[in-house]
């Protein structure tokens, strides 16, 4: 047991320590901080097996932006903040099945090294940089990296079209959003005088659409 | 080279032309008919004439046959329609022909003003046909045939009169009985022929049946049986006791009928198909004694019942059973050419006392001779033929029934110098009978000729046209009989005139080895060479002739005695007290077949067969239709109901109710959904992983 | 260092995160679980990347690694717009409410 394996213990704990509480806590905002734990610490186990280029656009994109993501996802649909039940009947069947196929594979794999499947001997960790991953990309991955970036963006247009508010003006709430947020009605000097006196009067009976 | 003989057919056909054309324009016609008859019949009566001449003066020749043959099986059964032309058919022809022409000539002033006057000439003619089919046909399924249709004609012509009641019951008594016989008689032509089955294609005809019988390829089995019953058929064909009960109801019919049909031609059928197979019998010795014994009864008891007759006609039709009895006796010693020369001359001399007794009748309106008497003075053509009718009938010498009967009685002689019985009884019975005979025909003679007319009007004679016959046929009644007499020597007579191909000099009987010493009571009975069928050609017999004379004269005697003088206060025969009786019940045959044969059959037979086809057959037949109606509703309400429809609903049902239980996995539930994939994931996992 | 240690942390994190997908109601949280068996899956490519493959020019497990961040990220973007589409139209995000496709 080498210091590098201590280590990648330590670090393993807190990841695994980390997801429990993300699927298990009643908070919702927890639950999303967990994550953020989660994530941190699977960087950190990237590290730990020098893949340094990886662990830090882990931090970047998952911990900077898609769990920050998620907070603002939690509190745009009114997440209650405060102790909720938040398992639904299946859990029995989640427990049952997340608990065998876990007993499955890791029975499987440790008896993969156990009997040398993966190769004898140990192991030595080989350092890729980030010149050798930049070789990679634009010589065997081009266009998976080309289609990513089309991904990117029609994800990025679609989420928009989704998320875009009904009246289709930017800016404005759409009434349904406005009484469902349970909102008071904007008042005159909210909205910036803008708008017309008869566009305040729609305004006020809101619903109409 | 074809010769007259083989347009014999033209005389048989003859009359079926007439009888279809007068059925179809016979009413329009000014004679109503009866010139067609007369004419076709004349033309027959020709030809026949002419056949007869050409065969006797050839005779002994050898028989000509023409047949149509056909095999409807395909091979090895051949169907005949055929004619033989030789002296035996030629002889019949002429008889048939001569006696039927004489008859259509009388029945056209007999049955003037008849209502139904063309349907009888119609009749007549059919008969005739009916009578030349089986007279020329050279296959017994022919002459079965012809037989059948000879039956068929007398029963309509019998109950020509058939408003009466007992003219309907005397025509299906006649019909019935002789059917009776019938039976025998297929029964028999089929036993014969099963017999020929082995030895030719055609095993119906004829002359291979003679032929096949004397070369001894007959079983005798096969001979005795059949013949016995064909001879049943004869029995009542030819009135022979005990199936004779139907002919003297049979003179129902008008008289002509009886003339042609009950004298001198149908009732002859029977005596005719013997003749024929007379090689046949003439193997058995049994059955010729059976014939004779059968004989012999009927010649002397049926005598016997004309003595204590009024009616005329039953007279006549008791005598005609008494000598149909001496013909068939006859054949049964041995006589073939005295019995068929006897049938002969019987044919004419009968059917003239038949016409003479009809013409008296029509003169008097009635039947019985006690309403006749002193018809000489007015009806003196009537008179002589009707005597010269009786002389020849009582066998009066040198009439032509003295020659044939003679040689009836002279055959029964030379069978009993064989040492059979039944020629003594022939000779003796025959002459007792003739005793009987002369007694009541001269009985009928003086009560219908002599003393005082007791008539209700005045009699007249009859017209030309039922003299005329009534004359030719009495010139017949002495003339046929020199064709077979001793007064010359012909090289030709009667006897090598019917002989046939098979029936030839030397013909003999089987039975018969060696000669013996005749021992009877004609010396000409002693004869030194074998014993043939045929017995040469006549001579005088002058012990039997001067036995004949006083015969005769005896009989005459006692009539004149009683009856001499008119009809008797007291007729000494009705009061012979017991005698009498059973004379008159005619033996108690009507009353034994009533009793024995018509009740059992209509009581029983009929009520029994008529409940197995209402009741039992009926039943059947409705509880089919009963049970498949049940089944049917069975079917509907059980199989197609039930099971099949609730087969097929029950199928609708549970898929329903398998899809209510099944749908309730589509929840909704999207992570119910992910949870069973996963599950399946572990489970192919741990098939993958335990298969290495 | 043996494979044993992430390729078991890997599996731990992936039946965690589908308990989460399975048994969690609100709508995030769940898109949170799947996120966590994302990630699982990158250790396992990386550990067998680096410990059992390290001289592969392509870098294969590497570059699946990367990504798989790339997608995972379009997809939370893309998946929460639904989730605020859905709860702008049901008023809720609980995944049991949203089972109209039943029986």
């Amino acid at each position: 047991m080498t210091g590098h394996d201590v280590v990648f213990i330590l670090i393993g704990l807190l990841t695994a320590g980390g997801a429990l509480p993300t699927v298990t806590s009643k908070n919702l905002v927890h639950a999303a901080l967990f994550l953020a734990v989660t994530l941190a610490g699977i960087a950190g186990v990237f590290l730990t097996l020098a893949a340094d280029f990886l662990a830090l656009v882990q931090l970047v994109v998952y911990v900077g932006a898609v769990a920050v993501l998620f907070l603002f996802g939690l509190m745009l649909t009114r997440a209650p903040i405060g102790r909720e039940a938040l398992d639904n009947q299946n859990r029995g069947l989640a427990i049952v099945v997340a608990g065998s196929l876990f007993v499955v594979l890791s029975g499987l794999i440790i008896q993969a090294v156990a009997t040398g499947a993966f190769g004898q001997g140990p192991f030595e960790i080989g350092y890729i940089g980030i010149e050798a991953i930049g070789i990679a990309i634009f010589a065997d991955w081009v266009l998976p990296f080309e289609v990513l970036s089309m991904l990117l963006l029609a994800a990025l247009i679609g989420a928009i079209v989704l998320a875009r508010r009904e009246d289709g003006d930017s800016g404005e709430e759409a009434m349904t959003t406005r009484i469902a947020l349970g909102d008071a009605p904007p008042s005159n000097a909210l909205s910036g005088g803008k708008k017309t006196d008869d566009e305040a009067a729609q305004l006020g009976t809101g619903g109409a659409r | 080279m074809e010769t007259l003989l083989d347009y014999e057919w033209i005389v048989v056909l003859l009359p079926l032309v007439s009888a279809v054309a007068i059925a179809a324009f016979g009413k329009k016609l000014p004679g109503k008919g009866s010139e067609l008859g007369i004419a076709s019949l004349g033309i027959a009566f020709v030809l026949s004439v002419l056949i007869a001449w050409q065969t006797f003066m050839n005779s002994p020749m050898e028989p000509i046959e023409h047949a149509y043959r056909w095999s409807p099986l395909g091979g090895g059964f051949v169907f005949e329609l055929g004619m033989l032309v030789d002296g035996l058919t030629a002889m019949m022809l002429l008889l048939v022909s001569t006696v039927s022409f004489m008859v259509h000539i009388y029945s056209r002033e007999y049955m003037r003003g008849e209502k139904r006057f063309t349907y009888f000439y119609a009749m007549l003619s059919l008969f005739t046909f009916s009578m030349l089919v089986l007279v020329v046909s050279n296959n017994l399924l022919q002459a079965v045939i012809g037989w059948e249709l000879v039956g068929v004609c007398s029963f309509l012509l019998i109950g020509f009169y058939w408003e009466e009641k007992s003219n309907q019951d005397a025509a299906n008594k006649a019909f019935l009985t002789t059917k009776f016989g019938d039976v025998g008689l297929i029964v028999g032509v089929i036993v014969l022929s099963a017999g020929m089955f082995a030895l030719t294609d055609t095993p119906f005809n004829i002359i291979q049946i003679n032929e096949a019988a004397v070369a001894g390829e007959l079983s005798q089995y096969t001979i005795v049986l059949g013949m016995l019953l064909i001879f049943l058929g004869c029995i009542s064909k030819s009135g022979q006791m005990p199936l004779h009960v139907w002919l003297p109801d049979a003179m129902a019919g008008p008289t002509p009928v009886s003339a042609l049909i009950h004298a001198a031609t149908m009732v002859t059928a029977g005596v005719f198909l013997l003749a024929r197979l007379f090689p046949v019998l003439a193997q058995s010795a049994v059955v010729m004694g059976v014939i004779a014994i059968v004989g012999v009864i009927t010649l002397f008891f049926g005598g016997l019942l004309a003595i204590v007759q009024d009616d005329l006609k039953k007279i006549l039709a008791y005598s005609t059973i008494s000598q149909l009895g001496y013909m068939v006796a006859a054949i049964g010693v041995g006589g073939y050419t005295a019995s068929i020369f006897h049938l002969f001359t019987h044919g004419f001399f009968k059917a003239l006392l038949f016409l003479g007794a009809g013409s008296l009748i029509h003169a008097v309106h009635s039947n019985n001779i006690s309403d006749m008497g002193g018809m000489r003075k007015t009806m003196p053509h009537t008179f002589w033929t009707f005597i010269v009718g009786s002389l020849a009938l009582a066998g009066f010498p040198m009439t032509a029934g003295f020659f044939s009967k003679d040689e009836i009685l002279i055959a029964g002689d030379l069978w009993a110098g064989q040492g059979f019985a039944t020629g003594n009884l022939v000779y003796w019975v025959g002459l007792a009978a003739a005793f009987v005979t002369t007694f009541y025909m001269a009985r009928a003679c003086f009560l219908v000729f002599f003393g005082e007319n007791r008539s209700h009007h005045p009699p007249h004679e009859s017209g030309k046209l039922m003299v005329g016959p009534l004359m030719l046929l009495a010139v017949l009644s002495v003339a046929s009989g020199y064709i077979f007499s001793p007064v010359w020597n012909l090289p030709q007579n009667f006897e090598t005139w019917t002989a046939t191909s098979v029936i030839d000099e030397k013909a003999s009987y089987p039975f018969i080895e060696t000669p013996t010493q005749a021992v009877g009571v004609s010396a000409a009975a002693a004869e030194d060479k074998p014993f043939t069928i045929l017995h040469g050609a006549p001579k005088w017999h002058l012990d039997l002739l001067v036995i004949v004379l006083i015969i005769f004269s005896s009989a005459v005697l006692l009539a004149f005695r009683i009856y001499g003088r008119g009809m008797p206060i007291r007729d000494p025969v009705l009061h012979m007290g017991r005698f009498t009786t059973i004379l008159q019940n005619k033996y108690g045959f009507d009353a034994a077949g009533y009793r024995f044969v018509v009740v059992p059959v209509r009581d029983r037979l009929a009520s029994a067969v008529s409940y197995s086809s209402n009741v039992l057959i009926d039943g059947v037949v409705a509880g089919a239709g009963k049970l498949s109606k049940r089944v049917a509703d069975t079917t509907y309400h059980v199989v197609d109901q039930r099971i099949i429809d609730g087969g097929i609903n029950g199928a609708a049902f549970s898929a329903s109710w398998w899809s209510s239980r099944l749908k309730r996995m589509q929840s909704g539930d999207v992570q119910k959904y992910a949870g069973i994939i996963v599950a399946g994931v572990v489970v192919l996992v741990l098939v993958f992983a335990l298969s290495r | 260092m043996s494979p044993l240690g992430p390729l078991l942390l890997a599996t731990f994190l992936f039946c965690v995160g589908i308990y989460g997908v399975i048994a969690r109601r609100n709508a995030v949280l769940v898109l949170i679980s799947v996120e966590l068996m994302l990630n699982a899956v990158n250790i396992n490519l990386v550990a067998f990347q680096n410990l059992l493959f390290p001289n592969d020019p392509a870098v294969t497990g590497m570059m699946f690694a990367l990504f798989i961040i790339g997608v995972a990220a379009a997809e939370v973007g893309v998946g929460l717009a639904i989730v605020f589409n859905l709860f702008r139209n049901r008023a809720t995000v609980n995944v049991d409410d949203v089972d109209l496709m039943r029986w």
